[in-house]
């Protein structure tokens, strides 16, 4: 990442095929828990994956195998070219890792952090202070630079660790476990940016997030992941058409409502599923939100005195239908 | 300069620049908490038990503040997480340890040499120049092979508050079960067949030989401290739970 242009390779940056972990039990039942089942991923240069799934259903899991920190059960991760399991002191010179929750050292400063994690990845010791300003000035902590990392908010300190993860002669893979989990949104967007940017010079990101929002914005890719396996993978809008999940009609003002309009919206409700019920809000279900009927239904309710509004597919409805809105509760 | 003594230098300035940050704290705790121990101890114990109380000193500055330090300092990293950046680097465990460990060893050799100093003239204890020349190395040797001891229970310890634990344990096992604040025959015969796999065993019995002149025993000690260096090393470098399985 020490050019700020790459090249953009045809080869995949990352490949992984059929990769397995399965954790074994030592409780009494001796049950085993398959963490990642059969996964296979192939990323490019400049290309920003988002792993989306709920608690427990393997991200985090997978994300530490393609980060070396943890042995897979079977299957394969090839970084460059270069097989993870069996060499991996040199296929990790091409990948950095920002940990979930991680916290830089609280005693150093920015800038201390970029150049000696740097100078331990290889970045020779004539470019280090040139580089280090780069690296600094790409995630905008240029005038934070001299502050002790315990001086700085949270959203800082996770540019500190991107930094740190940029600071390296080869790496052009980038990971990011739930890098804005716990960030106010000020600091979410600006982490945004810097990933935006860094997509930009040709790295390629594989991300965590619970935010659907977040893939949304970010990725070019989404896999959703649930259980273990890929339950769905492809751009944002792809999963969403594929999806079997409905639009919906939002409806405000029910407390208030006259009889008439009740009688409409109880008479709605018999036609089309309602995803819930607030004292002042109705939300239905409706497979195509831009139908003329469906529009024709929205201007009723208005003509009644209600709010309406309509929604598209989201991928949050889409993610939801697939892995189911409780979750794997774990 | 190899690629893993590079990255050993520069993690360890690293490292060093975030002590620093600390002094006040890390000599209270390097110097005061042993010097302490030498003069409280040196009121209580009979006089031939002088030069025990002396070389117990040493050793908990050279090993087990080492050890503690070292295994919390692993405890420290897995909670923030730092743990899994640096098994993310291309670096072998190696860089990681030795940088750690490195971090407190001039803090801890000028202690010891305080103390040396400071236990010599209290207790009347004269060194022989052969003594005194030795006697650096000898505290470098015990420093090396007792490294090990912080590393395992930093890696195996499991959760951060359980290494705190077991580090504070093993800490309190080593201060007293170990026979370094009172000679190896002491112990029953049993026992000291036991304290031979400890490396503080040997390290008290290089103090004390290099304090009574001895010099061919402390080459004995000395040459066990080495073995179990490479050992901690060989099972470092060769990546031990660097990566979970």
């Amino acid at each position: 990442m020490s050019s700020p242009t790459l090249e953009l390779g045809r080869e995949p940056l990352l490949r992984v095929a059929d990769l397995t972990k399965v954790y074994h039990s030592k409780g009494p039942t001796r049950s085993d828990l398959v963490a990642n089942d059969r996964l296979t991923l192939e990323v490019r240069a400049g290309e920003v994956v988002a792993l989306l799934g709920p608690n427990g259903a393997g991200k985090s899991t997978f994300l530490r195998q393609l980060a070396g920190q943890l042995l897979p059960s079977s299957g394969s991760i090839h970084v460059a070219g270069i097989d993870l399991v069996a060499d991996p002191l040199r296929a990790k010179r091409f990948l950095s890792v920002i940990p979930q929750e991680s916290e830089p050292i609280e005693n150093l400063t920015a800038e201390e952090h970029v150049r000696y994690f740097g100078l331990i990845k290889g970045i020779p010791r004539r470019d280090s202070r040139r580089l280090t300003d780069e690296y600094l000035a790409t995630v905008g902590l240029t005038e934070h630079r001299g502050k002790l990392v315990r001086e700085l908010s949270g959203g800082l300190k996770r540019r500190v660790l991107i930094a740190v993860a940029l600071a390296s002669p080869t790496a052009r893979l980038l990971l990011l476990d739930e890098p804005t989990t716990g960030l106010d949104p000020e600091a979410r967007r600006s982490v945004w940016a810097t990933v935006d940017s860094l997509r930009s010079r040709g790295i390629a990101i594989v991300l965590t997030t619970h935010y659907i929002e977040e893939a949304e914005h970010l990725a070019d890719r989404v896999l959703v992941i649930d259980h273990g396996r890929f339950v769905a993978q492809g751009t944002p809008q792809s999963i969403i058409r594929a999806s079997e999940a409905s639009g919906h009609l939002d409806v405000y003002g029910v407390e208030r409502a006259d009889p008439n309009a009740r009688a409409m919206l109880s008479e709605l409700s018999s036609r089309w599923s309602v995803r819930f019920r607030r004292p002042d809000h109705w939300r239905f279900d409706v497979a195509d939100p831009f139908a003329a009927a469906t529009v024709q239904e929205l201007e009723r309710l208005t003509t009644a005195g209600l709010r309406a509004a309509l929604a598209p597919v989201s991928l949050e409805d889409a993610y939801l239908a697939l892995v189911g809105s409780g979750g794997n509760g774990g | 300069m190899t690629g893993t003594a590079r990255q050993i230098v520069d993690a360890t300035i690293m490292a060093y620049r975030s002590t620093f940050r600390e002094l006040g704290v890390i000599l209270a705790f390097v110097v005061l908490f042993p010097v302490g121990f030498l003069f409280f101890l040196g009121l209580i114990v009979r006089p031939q038990l002088q030069t025990q109380v002396l070389v117990g000193s040493m050793m908990m500055e050279m090993a087990l503040l080492n050890v503690n330090v070292l295994a919390q300092t692993i405890g420290n990293d897995k909670r923030s997480k730092l743990w899994e950046l640096w098994v993310s680097l291309p670096v072998r465990p190696t860089v990681y340890v030795v940088s750690n460990a490195l971090t407190l060893l001039p803090f801890s050799l000028l202690a010891t040499v305080v103390t040396l100093g400071l236990g010599a003239v209290y207790f009347g204890i004269t060194l022989s120049s052969l003594a005194l020349l030795f006697l650096v190395p000898a505290f470098l040797v015990i420093w090396a092979s007792t490294l090990g001891i912080g590393f395992l229970i930093g890696v195996y310890g499991g959760p951060p508050r359980r290494i705190n634990t077991i580090a504070q344990f093993v800490g309190i096992v080593m201060t007293f079960f170990a026979p370094i604040f009172y000679p190896l025959s002491a112990l029953p015969t049993v026992l000291q067949y036991v304290a031979g796999i400890w490396p503080l065993t040997w390290g008290e019995l290089l103090l004390v030989d290099l304090i009574r002149g001895a010099l061919a025993e402390a080459g004995i000690a000395a040459a066990v401290l080495g073995g179990f260096t490479v050992v901690w090393f060989v099972l470092i470098g060769a990546g031990l739970r660097w990566r979970e399985t």
